[in-house]
């Protein structure tokens, strides 16, 4: 009995002893060295000019504080594709403007792309400058394959995701973000000389008037060049009778009524239920319009397309075909409708004549 | 002595315990003289690019609602929340619970947790919620296809209304309610309300019973193919029927054989069965046809793999003189064919047009039979370019072990 006692005694004391060792374990810690969002661009080759403009808005000390951000960065090659190569390129900005766009490209939340609804389509979120951006994940088909997550802003592609931040979550663009803020249809394209034609010709065939209404619309603005490609010059508009042409032919080939597409959209469609294109029929015409987006060999830059027929024919004639890829002139998002450049002409007058 | 003691206190512990619970109230719910109701949305809807800024018929149901001094909604007697489209199969009992993990719902009260109907002369009512009856005020409410219930919305977004009227339930009365286009061209939206009476007729045991509607929206038939819903599943169905169709049946003897020309019951290949009319105003309930659900001489009387093709052809059409290829989806409207077989997930191998539904027939384990089979009740209803199948399951004596 006494025995047993003691030998139970014994046992405890043993674990007692053992319980004291303390065996070296290694414990993964975490990295105490990532830094917060305006650091973080600082030292990223990559991001240099958006660092510069940072800089010069006087927004990195904000990006430094707690947050937390989102912020989506357009790299250095989308900033040279809009013609700003150097820091002191930003001096001939208008500041204000400047500043807003910045803001526009952070947003006060933290967001992975594991936040995003799978498969959304212009959803929407605030941003530091007030007005929300439309978000696009092309996530995967619903009938089958694997995750293609896709993400787009505004149009611009995600190049890379989910960069993690002392402060937030960093995205990297491919191009620069192009709101237009209050901007219109009708004030965008009155802005650029380069459009003089493509707006007389509107409003001498009554197209005008419907871009200062809520829309939206879609519209491939083509250039002066563009049209006197066709034949279109301001002498000529002057010259010509409205009655004997279809409007609808001749200018509204340009215009997609009721839609806003980003150029990315139709990217996105292909994804989520493989179909990317758009056909519709020209108001008042068996003209045939076709848009889709692709990436195609050799820059492999994600561009849009344009086919217009003569009806739906499978054998109908091809009046025009428009390959278009320099992304840093499309998706000019303006109140109404979303502006892209167009540098070929799509239907001449011949072809526009009333039957 | 003392286990003596120790018992009694034990004793009047329980008796203790058991006076504590004991007075726990449960409160029932309860609705005092119910309708029993099922709502469908029929407004179908598919994420294309061309469809992109349409918005989405994904509604908020609200039955009596209130509404503060800015006639913003604050609460309602009965919300049917996150109210999606239609599946093409409305199962005999609210199945969604367990198969899924949205909370979009197919059907009202479908994934909702409603006090239900009762087992109403034999049907298994489980799919209809019960309701107050008399006169309802029912809104449809827009609402973004998100996670966030309708009530904590941002105010802006609770504004958007579809419809907003009066319905009239009568206690005790089952009812199916269909939020419908009325009208392709003028895009009108309006409801069907309909009162059921298969709980009242005097239905055979051994009778698979069916009745049709076709509640399209005026227009579709005719309107061009680039604004239909263009899913390959469709078929022949896609374009839609014409106004006025006659409907043959089939039955085949295996769901084994993916075939639409595999051995059909002698007797039952292209049978007339009824003619259906367009009609999405009238609440008149069709009148139900049925076919034996021991046709097949091959059945030993317990289980059956026959299967129901559905050929909806013009008038002046049948399947002897049908001029249209078996594959040819664009059929003007003139034929639309309809298979039903296993869970209406598996094509036929065959060259054939037909959509898919499940089997009316419902074979399950029962007692010592794996499976048995049991007749039904159906409902087939053509919306535009879909055709939907709502099945209702009655009562058996219990299974025999």
């Amino acid at each position: 009995m006494k025995h047993r006692f003691l030998h139970t005694i014994f046992l405890f004391a043993t674990c007692f002893v053992a319980s004291c060792e303390h065996p070296d374990l290694t414990v993964v810690t975490p990295n105490e060295n990532i830094r917060p969002a305006a650091d973080f661009i600082k030292n990223n080759f990559e991001m240099t000019l958006f660092h510069a403009a940072l800089q010069k808005t006087g927004l990195a000390a904000e990006l430094n504080q707690e947050g937390p951000f989102t912020v989506l960065v357009p790299n250095d090659v989308a900033f040279n594709e809009i013609g700003v190569f150097r820091p002191t390129d930003f001096d001939r900005m208008n500041q204000d403007s400047l500043r807003r766009i910045i803001k526009y490209h952070v947003l006060p939340r933290r967001m992975f792309l594991a936040d995003i609804p799978a498969n959304g389509v212009d959803v929407r979120y605030a941003t530091l400058e007030g007005t929300s951006l439309h978000t696009s994940l092309a996530s995967f088909n619903p009938t089958g394959g694997s995750a293609v997550n896709d993400l787009f802003f505004d149009g611009a592609s995600v190049l890379r995701k989910d960069v993690g931040l002392a402060n937030g979550v960093l995205y990297v663009l491919d191009k620069v973000m192009k709101p237009q803020f209050e901007t219109n249809i009708q004030a965008l394209l009155t802005a650029k000389p380069e459009y003089r034609v493509f707006v007389a010709g509107l409003k001498k065939f009554g197209l005008w008037e419907q871009f200062g209404t809520a829309g939206p619309f879609t519209v491939f603005a083509p250039t002066n060049k563009a049209l006197e490609s066709l034949g279109i010059t301001e002498e000529v508009l002057a010259t010509m009778d409205v009655a004997k042409y279809n409007a609808e032919e001749l200018f509204g080939t340009y215009i997609i009524y009721n839609k806003h597409f980003f150029i990315s959209d139709s990217k996105v469609f292909s994804t989520i239920n493989a179909d990317g294109r758009y056909s519709y029929k020209l108001k008042g015409s068996p003209y045939v319009m076709t848009y889709f987006s692709n990436t195609s060999y050799p820059e492999w830059i994600l561009g849009y397309n344009l086919e217009l027929k003569s009806s739906d024919d499978v054998f109908a004639q091809i009046i025009a075909r428009v390959e278009y890829r320099q992304r840093a002139k499309v998706d000019f998002l303006c109140t109404n409708g979303v502006v892209h450049n167009l540098e070929t002409g799509l239907v001449k007058p011949g072809q526009a004549l009333k039957k | 002595m003392k286990n003596q003691r120790i018992k009694i206190y034990i004793a009047l512990l329980s008796i203790c315990a058991l006076c504590i619970i004991g007075c726990t109230k449960v409160e029932y719910t309860e609705i005092k003289e119910p309708a029993y109701l099922r709502v469908f949305n029929n407004l179908n809807y598919v994420q294309t690019l061309g469809s992109k800024d349409d918005k989405v018929p994904y509604f908020c149901m609200l039955i009596n609602p209130t509404m503060d001094a800015t006639g913003e909604i604050t609460g309602a007697e009965v919300i049917g929340d996150f109210f999606d489209k239609r599946d093409a199969y409305a199962p005999p009992y609210p199945s969604h619970i367990g198969n899924s993990t949205s909370l979009d719902n197919p059907e009202y009260p479908g994934k909702r947790n409603v006090l239900v109907a009762p087992m109403l002369n034999g049907f298994d009512l489980s799919s209809w919620a019960q309701v107050p009856s008399g006169s309802l005020r029912i809104v449809f409410a827009y609402r973004p296809k998100n996670t966030v219930p309708f009530l904590q919305l941002e105010s802006h977004l609770k504004k958007d209304i579809l419809i907003d009227t009066v319905i009239n339930l009568g206690s005790k009365e089952v009812y199916t309610l269909h939020l419908l286009q009325k009208d392709f061209v003028t895009k009108e939206h309006g409801l069907l309300l309909r009162e059921e009476n298969f709980h009242k007729l005097p239905l055979s045991d051994s009778l698979v019973y069916v009745n049709f509607y076709n509640m399209s929206a005026k227009g579709f038939v005719e309107a061009d193919a680039s604004l239909k819903d263009g899913d390959y599943r469709l078929r022949s169905f896609m374009g839609g029927i014409k106004e006025e169709m006659n409907i043959f049946l089939s039955l085949y003897e295996d769901q084994g054989v993916l075939s639409h020309m595999a051995p059909t019951v002698p007797g039952y290949k292209g049978k007339y069965m009824t003619r259906v009319v367009r009609n999405n105003s009238s609440s008149a309930v069709a009148p139900y046809v049925s076919f034996p659900l021991w046709a097949s001489s091959k059945t030993n009387g317990i289980q059956t793999t026959m299967w129901q093709r559905f050929d909806f052809f013009v008038p002046g059409m049948d399947i002897t003189n049908n001029p249209i290829h078996s594959t040819t989806s664009n059929t003007e409207g003139n034929w639309a064919v309809v298979n039903c077989l296993l869970n209406g997930k598996v094509n036929l191998t065959s060259p054939d047009n037909g959509t898919m539904l499940p089997n009316m027939l419902v074979n399950v384990h029962s007692g010592i039979h794996n499976p048995r089979t049991f007749a039904t009740v159906n409902t087939l209803e053509v919306v535009n370019g879909r055709i939907y199948m709502t099945t209702i399951q009655r009562k058996f004596a219990p299974p025999i072990y």
